[in-house]
């Protein structure tokens, strides 16, 4: 595989994985991951959608360029925005959306965009910026082919949400594939693995190199680190900290240390010293294989130092 | 309990917010769609308290949160943001907003905040 489908396999796995867990909250219970595909650049990732078809774009605005299209059937657009409000979905046949449901789609897929952002950024090493998102209804696919500019490069990502087929297309400039390809080689991401195929059935177009959402993701490299213990101070005293200020932690010296992988606390061990003289930790206990790993998120959202 | 203005692009997040607030025992005695009719609709209405999206149309939430601190700079401010912004809600912070919630939020998490910044007065 080259380095651009490479690192266009990443950004769509990355991607897809954000907007799966995203999704997950937004609709617990109602959505089936699907698979990754590195779009051909005479075929439209559009061509095969289902109409009538919301399609909500959302462009990045500071630290890359390009932009992603979430697709879904009207229908499946509907029975997310019912979710959303908690609501059951509409026994009624209408393909129209109201105001309000098409505003929640878009932010559905703000939201979305906004995770899909903060991975990418995670890779690239800085904070990924996304604009207000942009919301059009499709009868025909030809409408969606001829109404986003055509790009370089182009990955799809598939999901069934609300028993309704969706979609997460990105447009990918050649100047986010530099970018992409050497972040990945600064963290000497090793070459993509996983099974990789032409597809010309299954509904899928002709021409794409797809794999498994699964495959896709089993060879990223993640962020890993140790914790070694947290304090809460009020956000307000945070920025006004100066230099040498000393932030007791909830932990004792000899207590175990967490480890975090991308944000998981995913097992506890013991801090000791390799021959080289730097710190490695000794596994103790891993929650991971149980389900037992505990998102961080809400801890640090609400202001954790760690 | 308190006079609010809420700030968003998004009429489902308007809604969302409106319920979860008048749920709360607040008013909701305005709603704006971007920064420019935020700083309009807070110059007429003076609410006790605004929730300000960060990403919106026209003019973002911290170029509005920089001009309602200008009018009234002990105004009560809290942040909507989405994952990924935590430099802007740091900046926010900074500019004088009493606190911040990370959307998709919980109702609960929203009133936490909206009644520790009104208890800061």
């Amino acid at each position: 595989m080259t380095a651009t489908r490479d690192a266009l396999m990443r950004l769509g796995a990355s991607t897809a994985e954000a907007i799966a867990k995203t999704l997950d909250t937004l609709c617990p219970g109602q959505v089936e991951r699907g698979d990754v595909s590195v779009v051909n650049p005479d075929t439209s990732p559009f061509g095969t959608i289902e109409t009538p078809a919301i399609a909500v774009s959302v462009n990045y605005v500071d630290g890359v360029t390009g932009g992603n299209v979430f697709v879904m059937t009207a229908t499946g657009a509907r029975r997310l925005a019912a979710t959303m409000m908690g609501q059951p979905f509409p026994e009624d046949d209408v393909d129209e959306l109201t105001v309000l449901e098409l505003s929640a789609v878009a932010e559905a897929a703000n939201q979305m965009m906004a995770a899909a952002a903060a991975a990418i950024g995670v890779v690239l090493g800085q904070e990924v910026e996304i604009a207000p998102p942009e919301t059009r209804i499709f009868h025909s696919p030809s409408e969606a082919i001829d109404a986003y500019e055509p790009a370089p490069h182009g990955v799809r990502a598939t999901f069934r949400v609300c028993d309704e087929p969706c979609r997460l297309v990105q447009l990918v400039p050649n100047a986010f594939i530099v970018r992409m390809t050497r972040a990945l080689d600064e963290m000497g991401v090793e070459t993509l693995t996983g099974h990789v195929s032409q597809v010309n059935g299954d509904g899928m177009e002709p021409g794409h190199e797809h794999v498994s959402l699964d495959d896709a993701l089993r060879d990223i490299r993640v962020r890993v680190w140790a914790e070694l213990g947290r304090t809460r101070v009020p956000i307000g005293q945070a920025p006004a900290m100066p230099p040498g200020t000393v932030l007791e932690l909830d932990r004792k010296a000899d207590d175990p240390v967490d480890l975090y992988v991308n944000g998981l606390r995913f097992a506890s061990g013991t801090l000791v010293l390799t021959e080289d003289g730097e710190w490695a930790l000794r596994l103790a206990e891993v929650a991971g294989h149980d389900g037992a790993a505990q998102p961080d998120t809400p801890r640090d959202a609400e202001g954790a130092v760690s | 309990m308190a006079r609010v203005l809420v700030v968003d692009d998004a009429a489902f997040m308007r809604k969302m917010l409106t319920d979860t607030l008048t749920s709360g025992g607040h008013e909701v005695v305005g709603e704006a769609g971007n920064g420019v009719e935020a700083i309009q609709r807070f110059q007429e209405l003076r609410p006790e308290l605004t929730t300000l999206d960060i990403t919106m149309p026209e003019k973002d939430g911290l170029e509005a949160l920089r001009e309602i601190m200008a009018i009234d700079p002990n105004a009560k401010v809290v942040m909507c943001s989405a994952l990924g912004q935590e430099a802007k809600v740091l900046e926010s912070i900074k500019l004088g907003a009493k606190d911040f919630v990370v959307k998709p939020f919980q109702a609960e998490r929203v009133l936490d905040a909206v009644g520790k910044a009104l208890g800061e007065a």
